[in-house]
């Protein structure tokens, strides 16, 4: 898919000069150099690859940067509208399109964004099995925990959420799991990504997803990604009220910091997820730091 | 001998009054299908943000047959086979006049480029400026069509005549 959204000149330097397995993002900003994402290490992009010069690097232009965003669109800006208005644009096969640009606000509504200036590029990586050292603690005779992946940006929280999702599948749990993608991320587009026994509702919001989903898809299982608003935990509540089992995910980077922050105190007080398991960049994306339980101890490392 | 000569010149005759002939019809059936597309843009982008690939393989077929290729042409462009410019747009299409292919290209460019009102606003300023065109078209093709292929029929019986 990246071939398709990228000039062929930048495509061609990344496939042959550049190990692609390992990129976890490609910054682009207009006039400024471009910065691609490895592991956990930045480094600038130059004509042969990897560059720490910043003479060597390549600078984006807004051009650039406009044309990915029309290819992303798949020509057709229109149809992706309301996920530029969230800032985003996620392409078949998982690729998430972070937009900066000039928002355009019509009687306190934001109606589009125009004048792109930035783009930042994230690559889904499918890391077979990187759920399963977490599994054991999370899946419990036949009984799935209400669990939330923390962990700052970039750590895996979606890759890990994925793979759990096939786990369940490869070892036959034959649970009827809904994947609500909000961003279109947890699908990554490659057949079976997300094992046999998966529904999906894709760029839902939270509070329509969990409602539509589980009146028309009877769940087991709801996974769900990145929650954030009050009306996102008030979904999860329904959700878990209504027997169903919750896996999602918040960005913070410590137990400490989830617990002080706003919109989750019902969580916190209502001990709606048995299970939390905190990711980390320190050994690279998906470092396992801990699982907790709902009190907020450990229950392993 | 001499017989079959005439019958040959006149059969070029006629010939060359249905090329002409044929070259206003298809000016007409073009911007008939461009007003067209026009209208599926719009109704496609406003009502199921259908993306520009799709509608273009979803067009009727005679419709289809009446673009003379400008959608496979500019398919080509989004699948990254050729670049957006005159050359690869009107590949193939000899019957346009520059202004017209300035003008078409234009509302090329803009496809896919902005938010559905915007587009859908777009696409109604060059649906207006296309009809103009297209009514010129039909008239000429009404007057000057038919005409052509008498032309070249009486070229060529008054050549037969004069050399008989």
């Amino acid at each position: 898919m990246l071939e398709k959204i990228l000039s062929d000149d930048l495509y061609n330097i990344l496939a042959n000069k550049v190990n692609l397995n390992f990129v976890c993002e490609i910054r682009l900003r207009a006039d400024k150099p471009i910065v691609l994402l490895i592991g956990s290490q930045r480094t600038f992009l130059g004509r042969d690859g990897t560059t720490s010069n910043l003479r060597e690097a390549i600078r984006a232009s807004k051009v650039m940067i406009e044309d990915i965003i029309f290819r992303a669109s798949e020509c057709s800006i229109y149809s992706v509208n309301e996920q530029i208005k969230r800032g985003f644009i996620v392409t078949q096969g998982g690729i998430r399109l972070g937009i900066g640009g000039d928002i355009i606000e019509e009687n306190k509504n934001i109606k589009t964004m125009t004048n792109f200036s930035s783009v930042n590029i994230r690559l889904p990586h499918e890391i077979k099995n990187c759920s399963l050292s977490a599994f054991n603690y999370l899946v419990e005779e036949n009984k799935v925990y209400n669990t939330l992946v923390l962990s700052p940006p970039g750590a895996g929280k979606t890759t890990f959420l994925r793979d759990f999702i096939l786990q369940l599948s490869e070892k036959n749990y034959a649970y009827n799991v809904l994947v609500l993608d909000e961003r279109g991320e947890l699908d990554i587009g490659r057949s079976g990504c997300l094992g046999n026994f998966a529904d999906k509702i894709c760029y839902a919001r939270k509070s329509v997803g969990f409602e539509n989903g589980i009146r028309a898809l009877s769940p087991d299982i709801i996974v769900t990604d990145e929650l954030g608003q009050l009306e996102d935990v008030e979904a999860v509540n329904y959700a878990i009220n209504c027997g169903v089992t919750v896996l999602a995910s918040v960005h913070c980077d410590n137990i400490d910091s989830f617990i002080k922050k706003p919109n989750f105190e019902k969580i916190t007080d209502n001990k709606l997820f048995e299970r939390y398991v905190l990711l980390s960049k320190r050994n690279g994306p998906g470092t396992l730091e801990g699982i907790y339980n709902e009190n907020f101890s450990r229950v392993r490392l | 001998m001499k017989f079959i000569i005439l019958i040959l010149i006149a059969l070029i005759c006629i010939f060359i009054g249905y090329i002409f002939s044929k070259k206003y019809k298809t000016r007409s059936n073009f911007f008939q299908a461009l007003l067209y597309l026009c209208q599926k843009f719009d109704i496609e982008i406003n009502y199921s943000r259908e993306r520009l690939k799709n509608i273009f393989l979803n067009l009727d077929d005679k419709y289809k047959k009446d673009l003379k290729g400008i959608d496979g042409n500019y398919i080509a462009f989004i699948d990254k086979e050729v670049p957006l410019d005159k050359d690869s747009l009107f590949k193939n299409i000899t019957f346009l006049k520059d202004s017209e292919k300035e003008l078409i290209f234009s509302f090329f460019k803009t496809l896919g480029r902005s938010d559905v009102d915007s587009q859908s606003k777009e696409i109604k300023n060059f649906q207006s400026r296309f009809e103009s065109i297209a009514n010129n078209a039909q008239s000429e093709n009404k007057k000057y069509g038919s005409l052509s292929i008498k032309l070249g029929i009486i070229a060529g019986l008054l050549i037969v005549v004069i050399f008989i």
